[in-house]
């Protein structure tokens, strides 16, 4: 709501500048969301008198007039042609500073000097009309000051009005609201007029839809002068409100719309048949509407129609066909209050949001309508020198009346935390236009009309709240015994996200849904349809993804994109799979989506709440390396991407992990691994299938990543105290021959099961496949530690190797090199 | 007496060999050659046994005294070239120092979940757990429960993203107060952090952003418990200067409803042209208020009983603000130029 404060200062009285009416009406009321300014700032705007006027002798396109000031003659260079000698302007004279904040100056243009300037509508802030300077009318005194006609600069406030106060989209409400706060009184202006002329009851009213239409009236108004202008100052008024001034009747309409809160529709009379119907609309039923549209309704919008033909999609907007024009000489006014949703769901299926349909979709109060019809009468008979019908036509079955709220202080001060005295608090709410009675902690109020989010004492509490100032509530924090923390999987993920931002990943939050091509590049099969989106931003955002990979992929290539082909990034996130219903329980499911309900006897509640949503999600981690995810130094060598360098942090998430190969489409088939966890696969290790990484965009090399079940992890197992001995470990080493094919991993794990009482340790020190041995051979060099009681004899610990040895024999034909 | 002469000789002669020798080496060998076991003293002092009674006692006196003498000068000499000769070694052993140290590996953290940490950790000072539910959730759980019946305008003012039917990316983590509370009864003190979805997309948009919303429901908590909760946790994210104001606001789910204000950590209002608060001097946080009597009721508790406070804040908004980050889309873009920055 854009509320212009020299119109507001019609209703009620504030002494403030901008900034304290601002604070006053942000600290308790609405938000204020920008301040606009309008015509001139600061200095002085006069009304002059043209004396001379002809073109500039050095330029085609400019004139130069001589302007009498009120007894002082100055010499202006202008640009629009229109005004004449003896023509009444407007002139802004130099030091002036204008909307935009520029400062005008006496200038020299094309060699001649120019005193001031003559001022466009758009220049004063009355329009948008920059054809020509505004020629003034004969009223305008020579040599007085403009603004004592009108106000030559603006300051607008931009509301953001909370959906649950349309009484706040009209003048009078922001005044009402201001006086409230302020703790002064408001004005609202007097109708009064005199009736004359044909009757509204020459036109016929029928409401069909009565449960869309509390309330519908028309008054008639007729020999109205045709094709004139709205005064000058409406118009103004309505353009810095945001509006576009048409013509004195359309003007009108908006006007007391901007100052009520209150849509109307004004209908030329001659060209409405027989009488106003208002019915929902017929199927197929189509509109030519005033923006040039024309729109296909459906048949739960509500129409304003006469006996033949649609009028106006209620609400919302009006037909070309009954709009008055300027050869309107009669008029019919209707002002209707309508069902909020049907109004919103309209313009939602249209798309068609107006000033109108913004106010109406709040539902509007009935008893605000008398004021409205008469004020769009009055004004009409004011400056269009209409006659009024001395009859209305009203349909308003069920009269709305004020109700009561109760407010009890004692509730009042434990919600709001200060005190609450009675007369402050009795006050504040009469302010705002309700009917008190007290007795001692109680209050009732009778709520007026047009406050209808004003139900319950909780309602009442935040207005008295909010009136006495948020700033008086005290800071206090609350007693609680309670232990608070994080869960042991809570405080798990947070030591999983720091020990791989440690190890060197950057942490990344990527967006769950994507495009399917992201299953067809990982050549998922299909089958597992995945949960859609029903409205996606996209196509490219429809699907819920079942794996971390693809988003971190995208991610990957455009970071190789952008030339940062070297990283690696990892982030914990949902997947989503999507979970047939249990067999003939969509209806349930749906009831308990839509309800919360369980209905289904015998289910155990919590069971059946999950197999109802539908989809399951899980928590992983993921992780992706491209190139050198470790850069090298001047000492140290850089470090690739690769199965071993994911596999590393796998071993760091899950320790105890067991490895083994497994193929997937996505990944290079003899280089990826499932990853256990005891029995249970707790997700895959891998280099990416150079296939994917080309339609993933990815052309830097290898591509490793992986991707757990976060349920598998644990970064940081619970210690347990293993004794030791200060007896030293005695190290030897073991190079054997064995079949390149023999995984280095089954050779520990035999090794881990000899029994030995001794071996403290067991590793892989080296690997060398090559020259050195015979072909489909390998080279595989271990490093065992033996630790004893006491010092162990030379003769025990060949022992034990050779023990070893035999056992890296028979398993696996290893035989011993070196020797 | 000869013998007492050649040894004076071999005193003199080793000395100035002492005094000759130019490193711990070449002392080494004087030392052998003089005091070793084949040396001409050691030989003499061997046959001793063999000399004259008489001679006996002068000679090994002499032969002692020599071996000791030599044993300073030597044991002196020594100090001196081995302190000469580590210092030379360091010397050598000089590295420029304005090379890069080996590279250990330096990852980040994603600034949002920072703040969310950070604001998490703050709420279990106070005695909060978090809560945590799912993503895609129920229409009835992301709206009606929180008052926000079918057909009501706010529903259409969250864009939601639809699932199946009945299911909704949440919009909020609110649902995620509701569940809490239908699952337990009073004290409840929660902070819910979490990924929502909003159809909207523009600079100051994206269809994903995060949230933290905190719920406190008890016996007696008051606006004055919320804001003194709010402005503690603005102290402890802003620092201990940054003070708090609530303004009124609307929200379905709480009345009375507020907007939270935290004053510019930047330039605390005197700065017309801060580029943080745009010259405003405040910085909106977040929404809260009451939970509304209706939300306490729909999850089984007396309204009459117990009463509540929630509060919901835009951690990646917060993380724009901490850090200057100046476009929210960076957030989700897993750009490492932006990430490695945190
Ligand atoms: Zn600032």
């Amino acid at each position: 709501m854009r509320v212009p404060l020299s119109w507001l200062r019609e209703y009620v009285d504030f002494d403030l500048s901008v900034d304290e009416l601002v604070k006053a009406i942000s600290l308790h009321s609405q938000e204020v969301d920008g301040i606009h300014r309008l015509g001139v700032l600061d200095g002085e705007v006069v009304v002059g008198e043209v004396v001379e006027f002809g073109p500039h002798p050095n330029a085609d396109r400019l004139s130069v007039a001589k302007v009498d000031l009120g007894g002082q003659e100055v010499q202006i260079v202008a640009g629009a042609p229109n005004p004449y000698p003896g023509a009444r302007v407007p002139v802004v004279l130099p030091g002036s500073v204008m909307a935009d904040g520029t400062k005008l100056r006496k200038a020299k243009l094309r060699g001649l000097e120019s005193n001031g300037m003559m001022m466009s509508e758009r220049e004063l802030g009355i329009s948008n009309d920059h054809s020509g300077i505004l020629l003034l009318d004969e009223s305008y005194e020579v040599g007085r000051q403009v603004a004592e006609y009108f106000p030559v600069g603006e300051t607008v406030l931009e509301l953001d009005v909370n959906p649950n106060r349309p009484d706040l989209w009209g003048m009078i409400g922001v005044a009402r609201e201001l006086a409230a706060i302020l703790g002064t009184d408001f004005r609202i202006p007097d109708i009064s007029f005199e009736t004359g002329g044909p009757p509204t009851a020459d036109y016929g009213l029928r409401v069909e839809a009565e449960d869309l239409c509390p309330r519908y009236d028309l008054r008639r108004v007729s020999n109205i002068s045709p094709g004139g202008r709205a005064p000058l100052e409406m118009r103004r008024r309505i353009f810095a409100a945001g509006m576009r001034p048409i013509n004195a009747i359309v003007d009108i309409s908006n006007f007391t719309m901007l100052e009520t809160g209150q849509p109307n529709h004004v209908f030329d009379a001659s060209r409405v048949r027989e009488g106003i119907v208002v019915r929902r609309a017929k199927p197929a039923e189509k509109m030519k509407l005033l923006d040039g549209t024309t729109r296909d309704l459906d048949t739960d919008m509500l129409v304003i129609a006469d006996e033949e033909r649609g009028l106006v999609i209620a609400g919302v907007m009006g037909a070309e066909d009954a709009e008055v024009g300027n050869e309107t000489t009669d008029v019919l006014i209707e002002v209707a209050t309508f069902a909020g949703q049907s109004i919103f769901g309209t313009s939602a299926r249209l798309a068609l949001r107006t000033d109108a349909s913004g106010r109406n979709e709040r539902g509007l109060d009935p008893n605000m309508v008398p004021f409205a019809r008469d004020r769009v009468a009055s004004l009409l008979a004011e400056h269009a020198g209409g006659t009024i019908a001395s009859d209305t036509l009203s349909h308003y079955p069920e009269p709305v009346d004020s109700w009561e709220a109760p407010l009890r202080l004692g509730r009042a001060e434990l919600l709001l935390g200060i005190p609450v005295e009675r007369d402050e608090a009795v006050g504040k709410l009469e302010a705002l236009g309700c009917g008190v009675q007290a007795e001692d902690g109680r209050i009732s109020a009778s709520i007026p009309t047009f406050r209808r989010d004003l139900r319950r004492e909780a309602d009442l509490i935040e207005e008295v709240g909010r009136l006495f100032g948020l700033g008086r509530v005290p800071e206090e924090l609350p007693k609680t015994s309670l232990s608070g923390g994080l869960t042991p999987a809570q405080q798990k993920v947070r030591t999983l996200r720091r020990l791989l931002a440690d190890l060197g990943l950057a942490e990344a939050i990527t967006y769950p849904f994507g495009p399917d091509r992201w299953r067809r590049d990982l050549s998922l099969e299909s089958g597992h349809e995945p949960p859609t989106l029903a409205n996606p931003l996209s196509a490219q955002a429809r699907e819920m993804r079942s794996m971390l990979l693809p988003g971190l992929l995208d991610a990957a290539a455009r970071n190789e994109a952008f030339g940062v082909e070297s990283g690696a990034i990892f982030e914990v996130g949902r997947v989503f799979e999507a979970r047939p219903l249990p067999e003939g329980k969509r209806d349930a499911a749906l009831h308990f989506r839509l309800t919360g309900e369980l209905n289904q006897p015998g289910t155990d509640a919590e069971d059946g709440a999950s197999s109802f949503m539908g989809v399951e999600e899980n928590q992983r981690v993921g992780g992706v390396l491209t190139g050198a995810i470790q850069p090298g130094g001047w000492n140290a060598p850089v470090r690739r991407a690769g199965f071993f360098e994911a596999k590393g942090i796998v071993e760091r998430l899950v320790p105890g992990a067991s490895f083994s190969p497994e193929v997937r489409p996505f990944l290079h088939p003899g280089r990826s691994a499932v990853v256990r966890a005891g029995d249970a696969a707790a997700g895959w290790v891998g280099e990416l299938h150079p296939e994917t990484a080309e339609k993933f965009d990815l052309s830097g090399g290898p591509v490793a990543a992986f991707e757990l079940d976060l349920a598998f992890c644990d970064p940081d197992p619970a210690p347990r105290f293993q004794p030791f001995t200060n007896v030293p470990a005695v190290s030897r080493d073991l190079a054997v021959v064995v079949d390149s094919g023999v995984p280095a991993g089954d050779m520990l794990a035999a090794v881990g099961k000899t029994g030995s009482t001794m071996l403290a340790g067991a590793r892989v020190f080296d690997v060398y496949e090559g020259a050195q041995v015979p072909e489909g051979k390998k080279s595989v060099a271990l490093r065992f530690a033996f630790r004893g009681e006491e010092t162990l004899t030379d003769e025990a610990v060949n022992g034990e190797l050779d023990r070893i040895s035999l056992c890296l024999r028979e398993s696996f034909g290893a035989e011993v090199r070196g020797d | 007496m000869a013998v007492i002469e050649r040894i004076n000789e071999l005193e003199s002669e080793a000395l100035a060999a002492v005094s000759g020798a130019g490193s711990t080496g070449d002392l080494e060998s004087v030392r052998v050659r003089y005091l070793g076991r084949s040396a001409e003293l050691t030989e003499i002092k061997k046959g001793i046994g063999t000399l004259p009674v008489d001679e006996r006692k002068q000679v090994g006196g002499a032969a002692n005294r020599v071996s000791r003498s030599l044993e300073a000068a030597i044991g002196s000499r020594s100090q001196d070239l081995a302190g000469g000769e580590r210092e030379k070694r360091l010397r050598e052993e000089a590295v420029d120092v304005t090379l890069p140290g080996v590279p250990y590996p330096k990852g980040s953290l994603h600034p949002t979940l920072r703040i969310i940490d950070d604001v998490v950790d703050f709420f279990v000072g106070l005695g909060y757990r978090i809560a945590e539910g799912p993503e895609v959730e129920t229409d009835y759980y992301n709206f009606t429960a929180l008052n926000i019946p079918p057909e009501h305008p706010a529903r259409t003012m969250q864009d939601t993203f639809f699932l199946d039917d009945g299911l909704v990316l949440r919009t909020h983590t609110s649902p995620v107060q509701i569940r809490t509370m239908l699952s337990q009864e009073p004290p409840v003190y929660v902070v819910c952090p979490g990924r929502t979805y909003r159809r909207d997309s523009d600079p100051t948009h994206t269809p994903m952003f995060n949230q933290i919303e905190g719920l406190a429901v008890d016996h007696g908590l008051s606006l004055a418990h919320l804001k003194g909760t709010l402005a503690a946790m603005a102290r402890h994210t802003f620092g201990e200067g940054a003070v708090t104001r609530l303004r009124p606001s609307y929200f379905q789910f709480t009345e009375p409803s507020v907007e939270m204000d935290v004053s510019c950590f930047v330039c605390g209002g005197a700065d017309q042209n801060c580029k943080v608060c745009k010259g405003a001097g405040w910085l909106e946080m977040g929404g809260a208020g009451m939970v509304d009597p209706a939300v306490l009721s729909e999850v089984g508790y007396d309204p009459e009983e117990f009463t509540g406070f929630a509060f919901g804040f835009g951690p990646d908004r917060m993380a724009m603000v901490k850090y200057g980050v100046p476009d929210l889309r960076l957030f989700f873009e897993g750009d490492l130029r932006f990430l490695r920055q945190f």
